[in-house]
């Protein structure tokens, strides 16, 4: 099958906030993944778009190194800017005209938490969809997804053209080996100017601020033989915290 | 303020209480401003919901039925949470950000032309303006997000309001609901249900999650016997759900689920961000790890360092005692 993934760079959240250290978006890599070890079993392609700044090739090549095809990179300098609705926009007018059979996107990005990206963009394509799937197989002309629900698992059945959103527990990403980062740095990644993509581009919210939270008070730690911490921490618990 | 339309969600029953902390912040909030709540139920049987949506203050209650809705397909939710918006003239849609909510909420925001702010942790309205506080970066930072179109989606973390009951006569619509065959969407095969627990993570007071600290049956039947005492269900880390010793249902975190109880036990976790971002709500937490320096002793209330074999047996019988007594 022809897949596309759709990938983003972002801050890395398990970085002190300050160092700016950018990586491919966790849920994204495992759709990547994913898409890949279908292409080893069952042959297709397997292409990436991005939109984000120029920068951004970076993650591009990183994504590339695990075994991608062809990749396009949307120019958007100040990204930041647009949200979920104006990405899948753009996106939308980037699939205008190019035919694959699965569109691969993550449940969410690691930074906004969003998880809106893949069904609007589903839905401006006309495209049937499954959302948070831990689970992919080809059978046939038909892509099996297992879901993950509120409850329970669900094992969905799609006719492609379809779009998927990928956990990250559907598997691990594999880090690209020696030949995979040579053959990503010969492949060319074709820039398009945001303005040439088509799409409507406004974005529908705005972020005003960005702030710490109100950090939790400090705990207490206990110490003692185990059955001395046990008896502390529910007394704690009755008559301080009053849970119990 | 206008008019809010909350969907309430349904599981195993009943409507679930996230549904009903939103149902209750926004009647609180068209009270002060004058505007008006609504709720929308999808359901094969959606007129056994009615008493408890009244009890709970909407002005109108939109019943939808439909055997379409005992599945979680996302096609037909889509196109009758669009029907009834379009009928009620409602200014906005609310949700309780539950997987089934985050499945149809981008879709059925490019139907309806709406902005959407999805799971906030906070929502106002104000001259119009909807702004909401969300949680972004794991949890780490916080994020103010306004809407810059309506209509307005928002979904709402379970646990960042509390239910209380505001009983009024409501108006009730029967919506007719038709299945559309040529529909494309996906074909169901088949409906995995977790075994375990009925208590819904997101709706427990008390929560004992699980790490990797907790290696072996011997462990798992130790979790058990502290759930037992307060009939709490297990939450569990991603590490423990990859090696399989608890089913994915049961994950907390930034891909699992968002849980808020009044009380958290952590065992055996270490407290990587991705985790915590889906506990640190917690009003209060506890914490037993053999290493000091975890980091999840830097979020909880009360931190036992030591062995949670040695620590387990004897705090289980404390509480069990305490709890009783
Ligand atoms: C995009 C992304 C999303 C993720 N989403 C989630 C998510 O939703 N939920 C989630 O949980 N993780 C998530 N993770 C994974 C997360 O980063 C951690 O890997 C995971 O939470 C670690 O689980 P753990 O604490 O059980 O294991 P570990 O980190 O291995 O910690 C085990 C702890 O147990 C302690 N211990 C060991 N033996 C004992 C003993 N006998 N007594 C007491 N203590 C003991 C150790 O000291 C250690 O601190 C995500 C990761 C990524 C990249
Ligand atoms: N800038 C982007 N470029 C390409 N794909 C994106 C971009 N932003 C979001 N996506 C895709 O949409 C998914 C969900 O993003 P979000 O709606 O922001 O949570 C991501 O996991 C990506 O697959």
């Amino acid at each position: 099958m022809r897949f596309c993934v759709c990938i983003k760079q972002v801050p890395d959240v398990a970085a002190p906030v300050h160092t700016g250290r950018m990586v491919l978006n966790a849920y994204d890599a495992s759709a990547v993944e994913e898409a890949i070890v279908l292409k080893e079993k069952h042959g297709g392609t397997v292409d990436l778009v991005l939109v984000g700044p120029s920068g951004a090739t970076e993650t591009i090549r990183k994504a590339l190194a695990m075994g991608a095809d062809d990749a396009y990179h949307i120019i958007a300098e100040d990204h930041d800017k647009l949200d979920s609705f104006a990405i899948a926009s753009m996106l939308a007018g980037f699939f205008e005209g190019r035919e694959y059979d699965v569109i691969a996107c993550g449940k969410q990005a690691q930074d906004t938490d969003a998880g809106l990206t893949g069904p609007m963009l589903a839905e401006m394509k006309g495209l049937p969809y499954a959302s948070n799937a831990v689970g992919l197989d080809i059978e046939g002309d038909r892509l099996v997804v297992t879901r993950q629900g509120d409850s329970g698992q669900e094992i969905l059945v799609l006719s492609p053209p379809c779009l998927v959103t990928c956990s990250n527990d559907m598997n691990d990403p594999r880090i690209p080996n020696l030949r995979g980062i040579m053959a990503a740095k010969k492949k060319t990644i074709e820039s398009l100017p945001m303005d040439q993509v088509g799409g409507n581009v406004s974005p529908r919210s705005q972020t005003i601020d960005v702030f710490d939270p109100p950090g939790r008070e400090p705990g207490v730690m206990l110490d003692g033989e185990p059955n001395e911490m046990a008896g502390t921490l529910v007394n704690k618990l009755a008559n301080e915290a009053k849970v119990i | 303020m206008a008019r809010v339309l909350c969907v309430a969600a349904v599981q195993d029953g009943r409507i679930k209480r996230s549904s009903l902390e939103v149902l209750t912040h926004f009647r609180q909030l068209c009270d002060r401003s004058g505007g008006a709540v609504e709720a929308v139920v999808l359901d094969p049987q959606p007129n056994q919901f009615v008493d408890t949506l009244q009890k709970y203050g909407a002005s109108r209650i939109f019943l939808v039925a439909g055997d379409a809705f005992g599945q979680h397909l996302n096609e037909p939710v889509v196109r009758a949470l669009e029907s009834v918006f379009r009928q009620s003239g409602a200014d906005a849609i609310a949700f309780a950000s539950t997987e089934s909510a985050k499945d149809v909420l981008g879709a059925l925001s490019v139907r309806l032309g709406a902005a959407v702010l999805s799971d906030v942790a906070d929502v106002d309205v104000r001259d119009g303006d909807w702004v909401a506080t969300r949680p972004v970066m794991a949890a780490k930072r916080h994020a103010r997000t306004k809407a810059l179109t309506t209509p307005v989606i928002v979904s709402v973390r379970a646990g960042s309001y509390v239910a209380s009951e505001a009983p009024a006569e409501a108006d009730v619509v029967e919506v007719s609901f038709s299945d559309d065959e040529q529909a494309r969407r996906p074909e169901i095969r088949e409906v995995l249900v977790a075994l375990g627990g009925t208590v819904d993570l997101s709706e427990a007071t008390v929560v004992v999650a699980a790490g990797r600290g907790v290696k072996d049956n011997e462990g798992r039947q130790l979790i058990e016997e502290l759930a037992e005492v307060f009939k709490a269900p297990i939450g569990a880390t991603r590490a423990v759900v990859e090696s399989g010793m608890y089913p994915a249902t049961s994950q907390i975190g930034q891909t699992g689920k968002v849980v808020s109880p009044d009380l958290y036990f952590a065992i055996g976790i270490s407290g990587a961000i991705q985790h915590v971002a889906g506990m640190v709500n917690s009003r209060v937490i506890v914490a037993i790890n053999k290493d000091p320096d975890a980091p999840i002793f830097q979020y909880c209330t009360y931190g036992l360092v030591g062995d949670l074999y040695k620590i387990l047996p004897s705090l289980t019988e404390e509480l069990r005692a305490a709890v009783a007594g």
